[in-house]
C-alpha cells in the first residue's frame, strides 16, 4: 500500500501530525514568491505568476432592492489587509456576491480564507471552505468539500492553491452545509482569462490579427472569441424566511425553501443598474452598517462593441431563463468553462434569445452590438413573475444594457453601413424591393 | 423465461466500515486492510449496473415501503420482478441490441397500470384492456397479464414507467431504466457502436423525487384528496435512494425494496460513464465534482454530425442539466493532472503512477495546512491530501476511506434537493471515489 514518503519536512510533519502552525487559532495568510523562473502566464514576467487574495467569511447584512434588510453569511475581501488586522475588519464585513476573482491562465492563484466568526450567531461555530466550481483535475484537499477533506474553524485561515490552466467562466461558493450557507449568500464570481490575451501584437490567429490589449474568453485561434467588454452576470435567489429564522435563531425550514427575491449580482432591479457599493442597514438592528454590495450588473458599451457575459448560476432552487429586447439574437459561445468546439474543430456555438442556466451552470455569450442602434435595453428573465422583489411587483432578475453611439465621422460612417447593408437585404429577392 | 437473479455485489462504502475493528494504530493497517477487502470484492467489470439480463421479464406492479435517508418509512408502488418483492426503482432492463424484448405485466396495486417505454420504436401492447396511452393491466390482483414487446434496436440508456394516472402513479415511484447493450459488447466495452462511448466504469443515475404527503394520502386510501398540482417535494433520490444510502452497498438488507446503489468509483486515468436519467417531473442540474464530464449522447442517440462519425458533437461541462423523461451519458476522466504540485506525494525518485502527470511529479505541496485543532475533519478524508495515503486524525474519525482514495460529491445542484425531508444533508447525492491504483473495483 502505498505511503507518504516523507521526504521533506512539511509533509513529514504531516504525516505524523505534527502542527506546523501555532495550535492556537492564528490568522496566517500564505503567499509565497514566485521563484520557478518560468514565465507561465505568458506576460512577460517570469516572477509575477503568483496571485495572492485574502478573503475572509462570516455573517453580515444587505438590502434588498425593496430596501428590506436581510440576514447573511458571506466572503469579504481582506487582500494586502496585515494578518493582525484581518479578524477586525472581517466581522460582519460580508458581501454578497462575494468578491469577483479574476485571474488569467497560467497564473497560480493562493486563496487564503480566514474564518471570522458570526456575530449575530455567536452559538454558531460554523467553519468554512472554497469550493473553486469547475476547477479542472481538482483534487479533494482544495475541493471545499467538507465530508471529503477539511474545513477552517473559527478564528484561523486555510490557503487554498488553484494552477490555473483552463480559461472560462466559474464560480466560487462556501460548501459547508451547503444548502444553508449557499442560500445565506457565500457565493461569487470567477472567471480565468485566455493565455491568448498574451500574445505578442500582431500575432496572426488564422486572418485575425491580434492586437496589444486585445481580450478573448477563451484560446479560440481565430480571434471568435474576441470582445470589447465583458461583464460577470451571476444568478441567485434568496428565501427571506430561511433568512430571517436564522437571524432569529430558529430552525431553518430546508424543505419549505422558497426564493422570492431574484437578484443579479446579489441585487434586485433597480439595484442592478446603480453603480455604487451598497451600505446596507445593519445600523437600524444595531449592527455596524457597511457596504457590502459591491458589484452592480449595469451593461455599459459603445455601438459596434462585443459584449461577454460571464453568465452563471447559483441559486439553491430555480433553473432562470433570460434574454434580451436588444433585438438582435446572443451568441452562446462557450459552456461549462469550455469553447463549444468539437475535438475535431467543428463550431459548436449558437445563437439564441433564450439562456437557460440551471444552479452550478455556466454559460459565455457574446453580444455583437454592430447592428444594435445606441440607446438603453435590458437583460432579464423570462420567467416574468421573477421580475419581481418578493412582493414588489417590479424588479428582480433584470438589469440594463447602455449602449453608447459613437461619436463623429467613426459613428456616421457605421451608421450608412448599417443602412447600406439593409439596402442591399432588399434586394436580393427577385430583384424586386421587399415591404 | 424471467430475467437473471439481480446482481448484488457488496460493492459500497460500508464495506470499509468493517475495517474500522483493524485500526489500531495510525499507518499500519492498510496491509490488512487491502487483504481483507480483495476478499470481500468479486473483481467482475461488467456487472457494475444491477439489474435483470435477457430478453423476456416479468414485471409485477406491487406496493410495499421505501425507507427515506432520515429513516422515515414511505408508501411506495414499484415494479418488481416477477413474483419478488416490490422495488423503487424498477429492475434495470439491461438487453441487447436488436434483441425482441417482451415485458409481462401483472398488477397488484388497487388501479389499473400499464407500462410506456419512451424512446423505443414500434412497441406493440397486447391483453389488458384499452387505456389513454396502450393496454393497461386491471386491479385485478394479478389476474391480467398484458404483454409488450419491442426490438430493442438502438443502443443507449433508456427509461420505462407507467403509462396510466401519470402524475400519480409515477410520483409512486412505477419508473425503471433499460440500458440496451451495442452489438460490439461484450467485444468492447462501450455504450454505443463507436470507440467514443467507451468506457471503463458505468453507473447508473436515475434521478427521481417525492411529494411525501402523497404517499401518506395513497397509504390510507384517501384517493381523492390527493392533489399533484400542489406538487411539494421533500425527498430527491438517486436510483431509488436518498443520501447518504446512496453508498451503502447494493442490495443493502436493511433497504429490502431499494435494491440499486449510486456510488461511482474509478482509478486516475480510467473512463466512467455516466447514464443519467430524468425519471421524474423536475429537472435536476446535475454537478459531478472533480472535473468536466463530456456529454457524448442525448436520449439514447450520440451527438453525432449528419456527416460525422462517433460523438463528434459532444460537449465539455461541469454541470449537466437532466430533464424530465430525458437520458444523458456522459464520460468522467480525471488524472490529478497540471495541478502543480505531486497528488501523490511523491518524493522526486520515486516511480510514477499510471496516467501521473509528469512535469508535477516530485512537486511538493504548495502550501502549509492549519494544525489539526484549526481545522473541522470530513468523515471521508484520508487525513492526508494526497492520494493513497493516509494522515493523522483526530479520535473519533477515520475509517470510512481505507485506500486513500479522493472522493468528490456528485450532486444535484439545486441544493435544496441534498436535503432529506427538511434534514441536510442528504438527497440526490452521491461520492465518486477516485481510488488510487491497485485497489479493487467491481
Amino acid at each position: 500500500m502505498k505511503r507518504i514518503r516523507p521526504y521533506h519536512l512539511l509533509s513529514l510533519l504531516m504525516c505524523f501530525g505534527v502542527s506546523v502552525l501555532p495550535t492556537s487559532a492564528d490568522i496566517f495568510s500564505q503567499c509565497p514568491t514566485d521563484t520557478d523562473g518560468i514565465d507561465t502566464d505568458g506576460d512577460g514576467d517570469a516572477a509575477n505568476d503568483h496571485v495572492c487574495m485574502h478573503v475572509t467569511a462570516g455573517d453580515g447584512f444587505v438590502n434588498m432592492a425593496d430596501g428590506r434588510l436581510m440576514y447573511m453569511f458571506g466572503f469579504h475581501d481582506v487582500t494586502g489587509l496585515p494578518d493582525a488586522d484581518v479578524m477586525a475588519d472581517g466581522m460582519l464585513g460580508a458581501e454578497f456576491p462575494a468578491p469577483t476573482i479574476e485571474v488569467s491562465e497560467g497564473q497560480k492563484l493562493y486563496l487564503s480564507l480566514s474564518n471570522v466568526g458570526m456575530m449575530v450567531r455567536p452559538d454558531l461555530f460554523d467553519p468554512h471552505t472554497i469550493h473553486y466550481h469547475g476547477f479542472p483535475e481538482a483534487s479533494a484537499i482544495f475541493d471545499g468539500v467538507p465530508g471529503a477533506s477539511v474545513s477552517i474553524n473559527m478564528g484561523s485561515t486555510i490557503t487554498y492553491f488553484y494552477n490555473n490552466v483552463e480559461p472560462g467562466t466559474y464560480m466560487w461558493h462556501c460548501h459547508v452545509e451547503v444548502t444553508e450557507h449557499m442560500q445565506m449568500g457565500m457565493l461569487g464570481n470567477l472567471f480565468v482569462h485566455p493565455i491568448q490575451n498574451n500574445l505578442p501584437n500582431l500575432t496572426d490567429l488564422n486572418g485575425f490579427t491580434h492586437q496589444t490589449g486585445y481580450t478573448y474568453a477563451y484560446n479560440d485561434g481565430d480571434g471568435s472569441t474576441y470582445y470589447d467588454v465583458d461583464y460577470p452576470i451571476q444568478l441567485h435567489s434568496f428565501d427571506p424566511v430561511f433568512h430571517d429564522a436564522s437571524f432569529t435563531v430558529q430552525p431553518l425550514p430546508f424543505a419549505n425553501m422558497k426564493d422570492t427575491y431574484f437578484m443579479l449580482n446579489g441585487r434586485g432591479y433597480p439595484d442592478t443598474v446603480n453603480t455604487a457599493e451598497l451600505l446596507n442597514t445593519a445600523d437600524d438592528e444595531g449592527y455596524e452598517a457597511r457596504y457590502s454590495q459591491k458589484v452592480h450588473s449595469l451593461i455599459e458599451a459603445t455601438e459596434g462593441d462585443k459584449i461577454l457575459l460571464r453568465i452563471s448560476n447559483l441559486s439553491t432552487t430555480n433553473f432562470y431563463t433570460l434574454t434580451t429586447t436588444l433585438g438582435i439574437p446572443m451568441k452562446v459561445i462557450g459552456r461549462g468553462a469550455r469553447l463549444l468546439r468539437s475535438a475535431s474543430g467543428q463550431d459548436l456555438s449558437f445563437e439564441t434569445n433564450a439562456l437557460n442556466i440551471g444552479g452550478g451552470e455556466g454559460l459565455d455569450v457574446i453580444i455583437d452590438t454592430t447592428d444594435v442602434g445606441p440607446g438603453t435595453y435590458f437583460l432579464y428573465t423570462t420567467n416574468l413573475n421573477y421580475l419581481s422583489n418578493d412582493t414588489e411587483d417590479f424588479g428582480g432578475m433584470m438589469t440594463e444594457m447602455v449602449i453608447a453611439p459613437l461619436a463623429g465621422a467613426a459613428a456616421d460612417e457605421q451608421r450608412s453601413v448599417r443602412l447600406r447593408r439593409v439596402d442591399t437585404t432588399k434586394r436580393i429577392r427577385g430583384g424586386k424591393p421587399l415591404r | 423465461m424471467g430475467g437473471n437473479e439481480n446482481n448484488q455485489e457488496a460493492h459500497g462504502l460500508l464495506e470499509y466500515g468493517i475495517m474500522r475493528t483493524h485500526l489500531h494504530s495510525r499507518g499500519t493497517q492498510f496491509a490488512v486492510a487491502v487483504t481483507a477487502a480483495l476478499a470481500l470484492f468479486a473483481a467482475d467489470a461488467y456487472a457494475v449496473i444491477d439489474g435483470l439480463t435477457g430478453s423476456t421479464f416479468t414485471l409485477s406492479a406491487n406496493d410495499g415501503y421505501v425507507l427515506g435517508g432520515d429513516g422515515l418509512s414511505i408508501y411506495t408502488w414499484g415494479f418488481a420482478n416477477d413474483t419478488g418483492p416490490m422495488q423503487y426503482p424498477g429492475p434495470t432492463l439491461i438487453v441487447n441490441q436488436g434483441t425482441v424484448i417482451t415485458i409481462f405485466l401483472k398488477n397488484y396495486l388497487p388501479e389499473p397500470v400499464s407500462i410506456v417505454f419512451p424512446g423505443q420504436e414500434g412497441v406493440t401492447a397486447t391483453g389488458g384492456v384499452a387505456g389513454q396511452l396502450t393496454q393497461e393491466a386491471p386491479a385485478d390482483n394479478g389476474a391480467t397479464t398484458v404483454e409488450y414487446q419491442f426490438q430493442a434496436s438502438e443502443p443507449g440508456t433508456y427509461h420505462y414507467h407507467s403509462g396510466t394516472h401519470m402524475d400519480l402513479q409515477l410520483e409512486m415511484g412505477l419508473v425503471g431504466a433499460i440500458i440496451v447493450r451495442p452489438t460490439e459488447f461484450p467485444v468492447d466495452q462501450w455504450a454505443y457502436n463507436h470507440a467514443d462511448s467507451a468506457y471503463d466504469h458505468e453507473y447508473l443515475f436515475l434521478l427521481t423525487e417525492m411529494d411525501y404527503d402523497v404517499h401518506l394520502m395513497a397509504e390510507f386510501g384517501l384517493w381523492d384528496q390527493i392533489d399533484t398540482t400542489t406538487f411539494h417535494p421533500v425527498y430527491w433520490f438517486i436510483n431509488g435512494r436518498n443520501f447518504p444510502d446512496t453508498t451503502l452497498p447494493s442490495g443493502t438488507p436493511w433497504l429490502p425494496n431499494q435494491p440499486y446503489n449510486c456510488l461511482p468509483r474509478m482509478h486516475p486515468g480510467e473512463r466512467l460513464l455516466l447514464r443519467i436519467i430524468g425519471g421524474g417531473r423536475d429537472l435536476h442540474p446535475f454537478h459531478p465534482h472533480g472535473n468536466n464530464t463530456t456529454v457524448i449522447a442525448k436520449d439514447a442517440r450520440l451527438l453525432q454530425s449528419p456527416l460525422g462519425t462517433g460523438a463528434d458533437l459532444a460537449y465539455s461541462d461541469y454541470t449537466i442539466a437532466s430533464l424530465p423523461g430525458q437520458t444523458v451519458d456522459a464520460i468522467f476522466e480525471w488524472t490529478g493532472a497540471q495541478l502543480g504540485w505531486d497528488v501523490y506525494g511523491h518524493a522526486p525518485g520515486d516511480p510514477m503512477e499510471p496516467f501521473e502527470y509528469a512535469p508535477d511529479h516530485g512537486k511538493p505541496f504548495p502550501v502549509i495546512l492549519p494544525g489539526q485543532q484549526e481545522l473541522t475533519f470530513g468523515g471521508v478524508y484520508s487525513g492526508s491530501p494526497f492520494l493513497g495515503a493516509a494522515g493523522d486524525l483526530p479520535p473519533g474519525e477515520g475509517g470510512l476511506n481505507v485506500y486513500g482514495g479522493f472522493m468528490y460529491p456528485w450532486h444535484s445542484h439545486a441544493e435544496n434537493e441534498i436535503v432529506n425531508n427538511d434534514i441536510f444533508i442528504g438527497g440526490m447525492l452521491s461520492l465518486l471515489i477516485i481510488e488510487p491504483h491497485g485497489t479493487p473495483i467491481p
